[in-house]
């Protein structure tokens, strides 16, 4: 792969003109930039109708006398915070268990993640011929979003 | 010599072509620009999917310049804190404007960084050649987490206050060294002046300095060894 980038970055101009040609590749300039700036085109309409219609809200200074009843962390760390709620069930053990297996148990799980490539080492990629790992993704991310689903309505 | 040509672009102004020639005398920038802008081939297989590392780019060079604005009003007190958010919205022109566009990148950013992550995945960029890649992206993902928990302190509200005092609760769950965590992400045992302060190092000097490193290596990477390949 790597060899082959290098290969393509250093051919004549007349061999990258014929990669075009055939549709084997494009013009960064101008055909792939045009592409970049029609996206952050769109990026940018997209923010300023999200901040024009939702813009942020701001609830009330902080007070640390009066503690809230609901707290809640923003929604990308609902997922984690419910996985610490969730280890609760874990309190059998004995009282240090929840709080110890349930941060330890993220800690291994991001480490896993860190070093996923290390485990997955068969090169074939496409999603359809290596099932494990598109099944083990597909629940992962379900898992993610049912954590943040039940974190937020709990 | 009337006339430039650099790949598709002609250019006829004398100006432009002295200055041109200026700097290719002294620095050999026709190389450059020929294989890295005007003869660079791009990947003709790329769908709306890859664009996902692009767009969270961009979304940060936007959080970098509203966050630079932001911070020209913002005061990191807890007496004031709260009050020059209030006035940033409220007061200073298109302040509004720049906080929600801050609020809503950082946001935006974590969903388009699980959209990447989960292409990478499904299509098994990750794999050889690309694993420290996928490492760097991983640290990315962790900075900018860090970047949404110690910016959400910053306007000083009740929710904020709140999910700070639960959120540096967590790491005192680790054995021997976890209430000395705890102890040095609030600066003491509770939040207070001094959690701010280290909250607002981090989000505007530690954390953007290694993202820029990490996003530089990540880039680099992958311009070294090219887009991956069609499926």
């Amino acid at each position: 792969m790597f060899k082959k980038e290098v290969e393509i970055k250093y051919l004549s101009i007349e061999d990258k003109i014929k990669k075009v040609e055939k549709g084997e590749a494009h013009w960064f300039f101008p055909h792939h930039v045009a592409l970049q700036i029609i996206i952050m085109l769109i990026v940018m309409g997209a923010m300023i109708t999200l901040v024009t219609l939702f813009p942020p809200h701001l609830g009330e200074k902080a007070d640390p006398f009066v503690t809230p009843e609901h707290i809640k962390p923003e929604w990308y760390f609902l997922a984690a915070y419910q996985f610490l709620k969730v280890a609760d069930i874990f309190e059998l053990l004995g009282r240090w268990a929840p709080k110890i297996i349930g941060v330890a148990g993220q800690g291994v799980i991001i480490l896993i993640i860190f070093l996923f490539p290390f485990f997955d080492r068969h090169p074939e990629r496409r999603p359809f011929r290596r099932p494990i790992a598109t099944l083990t993704g597909i629940l992962a991310s379900l898992i993610f979003i049912a954590m943040t689903i039940w974190g937020y309505y709990s | 010599m009337n006339e430039l040509r650099l790949g598709p672009i002609l250019i006829r102004n004398r100006l432009l072509i002295a200055l041109y020639n200026f700097v290719e005398s002294r620095l050999g920038i026709k190389e450059i620009f020929d294989l890295e802008i005007f003869y660079k081939l791009a990947p003709s297989h790329l769908g709306i999917f890859s664009c996902f590392g692009g767009i969270t780019f961009f979304l940060f060079i936007l959080q970098i310049i509203t966050g630079t604005l932001l911070l020209v009003y913002y005061v990191p007190t807890t007496a004031h804190a709260y009050d020059s958010v209030v006035h940033i919205t409220n007061n200073i022109p298109f302040g509004w404007l720049i906080r929600g566009f801050h609020h809503w990148g950082a946001n935006l950013m974590i969903i388009t960084v699980f959209i990447h992550m989960g292409k990478i995945y499904f299509h098994g960029i990750y794999k050889n050649p690309r694993e420290l890649n996928w490492i760097t992206g991983m640290v990315l993902l962790m900075t900018t987490l860090s970047f949404s928990f110690t910016g959400y302190l910053l306007p000083w509200t009740q929710l904020s206050y709140w999910a700070t005092v639960v959120g540096t609760e967590i790491p005192s769950a680790v054995p021997v060294i976890g209430d000395y965590i705890k102890f040095l992400l609030r600066g003491g045992t509770d939040i207070s002046q001094v959690t701010l302060t280290r909250f607002f190092a981090v989000h505007i000097m530690v954390l953007p300095a290694a993202i820029v490193i990490f996003i530089g290596m990540h880039i680099l990477m992958i311009r070294r060894q090219g887009i991956s390949g069609p499926l």
